[in-house]
């Protein structure tokens, strides 16, 4: 994490404005529940808006924990299923190339 | 996109489903022995590129959603070690996530092929269709991909790089590309 003084919200406050207000919309609770059973939970945007703000306003330490806890709670919901696949540091050299179909990956 | 003398699917394939993918993978899989001019994604011939079957694909939406298709699975090839011919579950989880996000499985195309469903169908043709590709590429039986896909589906499904969400929208590939170009920022404050 960035140190004390130069640390701001992971994204602008006006991104949890929108992602809360978006979420809220019905086009998206129409896609969520198709693609996921059921309706999405948009409360967890709105506090992290008044975190932001709370931040914003008077720099408070509970408010930037309470944001950097969320986010770092949604990065580790995204990766508790585990890798299926070892990821790559960079692109593999020939890979504009026809698959070699024998060789070990 | 390549003016190619596609080969028509074979019958075995047609199945239930009017559509074509749209696009060859692998040759090998076909009964007829191949044009000159057919090629799977991963020929290249020294060239980049991603062969489109012009005669299975008659709009351009279609069109969009191969395209899409084809450069998610050329995406994971780039930032993963993934193992296309030997390991299927490697080929489920490209497939997908191919079938996920790139719109193959929008309630309107799915009811263009006569599937209805709501509540939570998007899995269910995800399911479908990547179970479909696997099958249309790799000579193994329905069971084996049914099983790959079912054990890596939960990862996969929930795997939504470089998105971030799965892009319903304009918007949402609007708001994805904004994440993107905010993710320095992301990282280095959580």
């Amino acid at each position: 994490m960035a140190g004390d003084e130069s640390w701001r919200p992971p994204r602008p406050c006006e991104d949890y404005r929108w992602e809360w207000k978006h979420c809220r919309g019905l086009r998206h609770a129409f896609h969520h529940y198709y693609a996921h059973g059921e309706l999405p939970d948009c409360g967890r945007w709105r506090d992290d808006y008044a975190a932001c703000r709370a931040w914003e306003k008077d720099r408070t330490a509970a408010a930037r924990e309470a944001l950097c806890e969320s986010e770092r709670a949604r990065v580790l919901e995204r990766q508790k299923h585990g890798a299926v696949w070892a990821l790559r540091s960079c692109p593999p050299p020939d890979w504009h190339r026809p698959l070699d179909r024998g060789a070990a990956k | 996109m390549e003016d190619g003398k596609t080969a028509s699917p074979p019958g075995a394939e047609g199945g239930e489903e009017d559509d074509d993918f749209g696009y060859r993978l692998f040759p090998d899989r076909n009964k007829e022995p191949q044009s000159f001019l057919v090629r799977s994604l991963f020929t290249f011939h020294n060239r980049c590129q991603i062969v489109l079957c012009q005669n299975n694909i008659r709009h351009q939406s279609h069109m969009n959603r191969v395209v899409a298709h084809e450069l998610i699975h050329a995406f994971d090839h780039c930032r993963a070690h993934v193992d296309w011919f030997k390991n299927v579950k490697h080929l489920a989880c490209s497939e997908i996530r191919a079938a996920n996000l790139s719109g193959d499985c929008t309630l309107m195309n799915e009811i263009a092929r006569f599937k209805f469903g709501l509540k939570g169908h998007h899995q269910t043709c995800v399911r479908d269709r990547a179970i479909r590709s696997i099958l249309a590429v790799r000579k193994v039986s329905r069971e084996t991909a049914e099983k790959a896909v079912d054990e890596v589906f939960d990862a996969c499904f929930n795997d939504l790089e470089p998105f971030g969400r799965i892009p319903h929208s304009k918007t949402d590939a609007k708001r994805a590309y904004k994440d993107f170009l905010n993710r320095d920022r992301y990282t280095a404050n959580l």
